[in-house]
């Protein structure tokens, strides 16, 4: 039996925005340091500063890639200072997750967020 | 071969000895070595490397290294080998071998550092030594004019040129071994594969993982994703491909890479029915059947290995055998 929802395993065997753009405003890469995910978000940003485009690469577990494509589905439109916090984009993989996997889940996120205060402080 | 050739030009030159090379440029009939194998003799009477492995050929080369050296003449001597040996063992003969035994001069020594520079760049170079005369050619790229029109052998021989014999020592560039995953098996994996001349490439995400510390001996060590990394380096027909991770978010996508090149060996670690659910996962993804054939999984030669070293060599083990186009079975069962 399968312990993942539909939605994770549909995002992990098709993931969104898998790749790369071409001149991010955003760019950040991170790493858990134990279990070697790792994943690259970048993000165009709009004239309104809303999210316009978001892309992510990176040697992932299935629920980590799941999270990074919804989370990159989730944000195109919104400021930086709207973006999903971690219960909501736990709550968009309708899956349970124990507290070890939740650090996979919320790689991509804590990526993002990393990359959008780097770019708010320039 | 090129690594022996120049780790024992490295060592000669830090001992500051004069030292005479001798280099086996032609063999006939059976010989244990083929031509290339190098063996240098300092004034003191140090010996670094072997023409053969051993007996009275690399006696006699010793013996006529003196000479050369005392009279600074390159010289060439035909030695057969081991006829009394094998006329004991009731064989017909043993083979013979050409052998030219030279002076170690600065030059001799300045043209392989330049040859060592080409090499360590990733650029396959031949010496061409005419054996009458003992002038000695060095060729990167494109050919001198006195060669113009000659086919340089793919492996280190004597040829003809012009009518006159000329050893060409051909020195190619290390086979890689790209190592993906840095835990505990790729450390002896690190060792052994250095030890056997290739440019091992250890690549992991995780930065903790793929240090200098735990590598100390790796050619190269990168954190990153593997991917993208593995697309940076390039495989090609002198890349090994080991996948020692045990994870299937870099074995999956990387096998994908390195199964549409032409790496002649890619090994993946794990069980056989590990192994039949990657392939399937890669049969998913449009992988065909006979590209799936190529991934070695289990990995590794079958010599019982239990620790962690001893994986590492039936893994290398297998490397070799592939490279060689043996299957890896006992000397004594051929």
């Amino acid at each position: 039996m399968n312990p993942y929802s539909e939605i994770v395993q549909e995002h992990y065997r098709h993931p969104r925005n898998f790749g790369a753009l071409e001149k991010p405003d955003i760019r950040h890469e991170l790493a858990n340091p134990l279990c070697g995910d790792r994943v690259r978000i970048e993000v165009a940003l709009a004239d309104d500063g809303r999210v316009r485009a978001a892309r992510f690469q990176g040697d992932l577990c299935s629920i980590a890639k799941a999270a990074a494509s919804l989370l990159t589905e989730l944000i195109v439109g919104r400021t930086l200072d709207a973006l999903p916090d971690e219960q909501q984009l736990v709550d968009a993989l309708r899956t349970e997750l124990k507290p070890s996997r939740r650090k996979c889940a919320l790689l991509p996120l804590d990526a993002l967020r990393a990359g959008a205060d780097a770019f708010t402080r320039r | 071969m090129s690594h022996e050739t120049f780790d024992l030009l490295g060592r000669l030159r830090s001992s500051g000895r004069r030292a005479a090379m001798a280099t086996l440029v032609r063999t006939i009939g059976t010989t244990p070595r083929k031509e290339g194998s190098k063996m240098f003799v300092g004034d003191d009477g140090a010996i670094f490397g072997s023409v053969t492995i051993g007996g009275c050929v690399d006696a006699r080369v010793i013996e006529e290294a003196a000479g050369v050296l005392a009279s600074n003449d390159p010289q060439l001597f035909q030695l057969d080998l081991g006829d009394e040996d094998a006329w004991e063992l009731g064989l017909t003969c043993g083979g013979s071998v050409e052998v030219l035994v030279e002076p170690l001069s600065a030059a001799l020594l300045e043209q392989y550092a330049t040859a060592e520079r080409a090499w360590n760049e990733g650029r396959s170079v031949a010496l061409v030594t005419m054996l009458d005369s003992g002038e000695r050619l060095l060729v990167d790229g494109s050919l001198p004019s006195a060669l113009q029109g000659v086919e340089l052998p793919r492996q280190s021989r004597t040829i003809a040129v012009d009518e006159r014999s000329a050893y060409v020592e051909i020195l190619q560039p290390p086979a890689r071994l790209l190592i993906f995953g840095a835990g505990a098996l790729a450390m002896p994996l690190v060792t052994f594969a250095n030890e056997l001349g290739f440019r091992t490439i250890v690549i992991d995400p995780r930065e903790r993982f793929a240090s200098r510390e735990r590598f100390p001996r790796a050619g190269e060590i990168r954190v990153g994703i593997a991917t993208e990394i593995a697309s940076q380096i390039g495989m090609n027909a002198s890349t090994s491909v080991v996948l020692v991770a045990h994870d299937v978010k870099i074995d999956l996508p990387v096998l994908k890479l390195a199964l549409a090149t032409d790496a002649p060996y890619i090994g993946l670690l794990g069980s056989r029915r590990r192994g039949a659910a990657i392939r399937q996962m890669l049969r998913e993804e449009n992988v065909d059947e006979a590209q799936l054939q190529r991934i070695r999984t289990p990995i590794g030669l079958d010599i019982g290995g239990e620790t962690v070293a001893e994986i590492a060599l039936s893994i290398v083990s297998e490397v070799v055998a592939v490279m060689r186009g043996r299957n890896g079975g006992p000397m004594s069962a051929r």
